[in-house]
């Protein structure tokens, strides 16, 4: 048991007090130019929930909606289970585990707007090493013309950046299993399915519910990442949620730029809500499981 | 049914198809950080060559860039950690009221979006006047890296022995006294690791960092777009964004063990 003690308030304070500088107050500020017209920061006229009645009624928001929806659900059945099953491949003692992990590792320190860049080098015809081999086998070096191959392209960039957050998740929850369960397992013969449906997946659970947390929204909010690709095309079929808020900061638009962001956070929201209900069904023990 | 003896060879072959895919775009950039790609300086296109290298040692601007990442960064570090230490103890050790509902609210600012924050940020930050320096950054910054290292931070302490803590309390420890003399010590593992994913976080993001710094102080990410223009020597710019993964990458080998072990939620 924890020892009940309200002055655990008194430690999470500083950790309060500076959230509240940089995210509460920022959230206040942008719930608040919702619901303005603004001119100037110092001339704006309150018009109600005019933005937000704009935003939902135009098709293309709900397009960009619709893809964002879609692109995290390809983000998620790709690398939650290559995720995983890469965690469950990492072999098994510290230099072989380690030395895997750290080269995984690497696509998550290159700058975000770099990884584009780097890319499209990559699939360049010319000097890329993807381009030119591909083009030996004469495939359309013009993948900008399609919206399925430049979907691929996205999907594998993402892939290729941030699978390894996952596996270094489920990978922290794998080792928290105690041999003995591996050697119980043995000695009733249990296939490896077996081993990882009633051993493994148990011990994976939570971090996984928190890699898919991460993982939808990072994707759902992909921006920087997406738009130096293709520029949202072809016939802005790749034009995703965030690339669209992005422009229209660009515009300084505030107004309707903070009721999308406001949105945006509505949807985070309700997603993480989600999230804790799913938390703590898991935590409350199921009977006739010890 | 796949035979007992077929899996560590498929195990092995997944795991070296991803590496190679993990590596291939890394190949990429180091091959063309060493090549030519404008003709200049009595070079032809495509020649292998150091000039790339040399360009950006002589370059002031992009050594500021790199003072300004790592300054940032640590400045965000020592924010960061002395912030989630506290706090990291309070969730992994004490129950209060609503601290369910505080460890989700902190997880929550993790996953809001940064575009949806930039603009009142800007905002604030002008009137603070930290606009176009490293510690605007920097505590921009903390609005993701101080979740993740409550969280990190939280499974470490959570897995000393409460046993420990009975024992200091016994010998007549105070509470801080406690944390310093005998939690720190053995969560030191976790501290570096919490340091390091606050690190990573910092170095590659680039949404605050682009309006945040309009005129100064700009970080590695903000140089390499001002890269880009009419005549893009890409060569250059694949030799920076090299440069610039040394430092992580070096981290990176030094945490490598101990890399998996910070993320633990739920019952420990």
């Amino acid at each position: 048991m924890k020892q009940q003690d309200p002055r655990g308030w008194l430690f999470v304070a500083p950790a309060c007090l500076l959230l509240g500088v940089v995210g509460l107050i920022p959230l206040v500020t942008v719930i608040n130019y919702s619901f303005f017209e603004i001119f100037t920061l110092q001339s704006r006229f309150w018009i109600g929930t005019e933005w937000f009645r704009d935003l939902i009624t135009a098709p293309r928001f709900w397009a960009s909606f619709g893809r964002s929806v879609l692109f995290s659900t390809f983000v998620l059945c790709i690398q939650i289970p290559l995720g995983i099953a890469l965690a469950l491949c990492i072999p098994r003692g510290r230099i072989w585990a380690g030395a895997a992990l750290a080269v995984l590792s690497l696509p998550l320190l290159v700058p975000w707007n770099m990884i584009p860049a780097l890319w499209l080098s990559l699939m360049n015809g010319d000097t890329g090493i993807l381009g030119q081999w591909l083009a030996g086998y004469g495939w359309p070096a013009a993948w900008k013309d399609s919206a399925v191959l430049t979907w691929v392209v996205i999907l594998a960039m993402d892939t290729w950046h941030w699978t390894s957050l996952v596996v270094i998740l489920a990978y922290s929850a794998l080792t928290t299993i105690p041999d003995p369960l591996y050697q119980a397992a043995a000695i009733d013969g249990a296939r490896p399915w077996q081993v990882f449906r009633h051993i493994q997946l148990p011990r994976l659970q939570h971090v996984l519910l928190m890699a898919v947390l991460l993982r939808f929204m990072d994707s759902f909010m992909i921006y920087t990442e997406a738009f130096p690709i293709n520029a949202g095309g072809p016939a802005e079929t790749s034009l995703f949620l965030a690339v669209d808020l992005g422009e229209e900061i660009k515009a300084f638009n505030y107004g309707p730029s903070a009721a999308r962001s406001v949105l945006y956070f509505l949807i985070v929201l309700s997603v993480a809500w989600v999230f804790t209900k799913v938390q703590a069904k898991l935590d409350d023990p199921k009977p006739g499981v010890p | 049914m796949i035979p007992r003896r077929a899996w560590p060879v498929i195990k092995l072959a997944l795991l070296g198809a991803f590496i190679l895919f993990t590596t291939l775009p890394l190949v990429q950039m180091t091959v063309l950080s060493f090549t030519a790609t404008l003709a200049q300086d009595g070079l032809s296109l495509g020649e292998t060559t150091l000039r790339n290298y040399r360009a950006i040692w002589s370059d002031p601007s992009l050594r500021a860039a790199f003072g300004n990442s790592v300054a940032y960064v640590l400045i965000n570090i020592a924010i960061t950690i002395p912030v989630a230490l506290p706090a990291a103890f309070a969730f992994a050790r004490l129950s209060f009221l609503g601290d369910k509902h505080l460890f989700f609210s902190f997880i929550a600012f993790r996953i809001t979006p940064p575009v949806v924050l930039t603009l009142p940020i800007f905002q604030l930050f002008s009137v603070l006047g930290i606009v176009n320096s490293v510690t605007g950054i920097a505590l921009a910054h903390c609005l993701f890296n101080l979740p993740v290292s409550i969280w990190i931070l939280q499974g470490f302490i959570a897995a000393v022995p409460r046993e420990m803590d009975e024992t200091a309390f016994l010998d007549g420890y105070s509470r801080p006294r406690y944390i310093w003399k005998i939690l720190l010590p053995q969560i030191a593992p976790g501290i570096a690791v919490t340091a390091f994913f606050c690190f990573m976080f910092s170095w590659v993001e680039v949404v605050f960092a682009r309006i945040l710094t309009t005129t100064n102080g700009k970080p590695i990410s903000m140089a390499l777009s001002a890269m880009f223009g009419f005549q893009t020597d890409i060569g250059m710019v694949m030799a920076f964004t090299l440069t610039s993964m040394l430092p992580g990458a070096l981290l990176l080998f030094a945490m490598r063990n101990h890399l998996s072990r910070g993320f633990k939620v739920g019952r420990v």
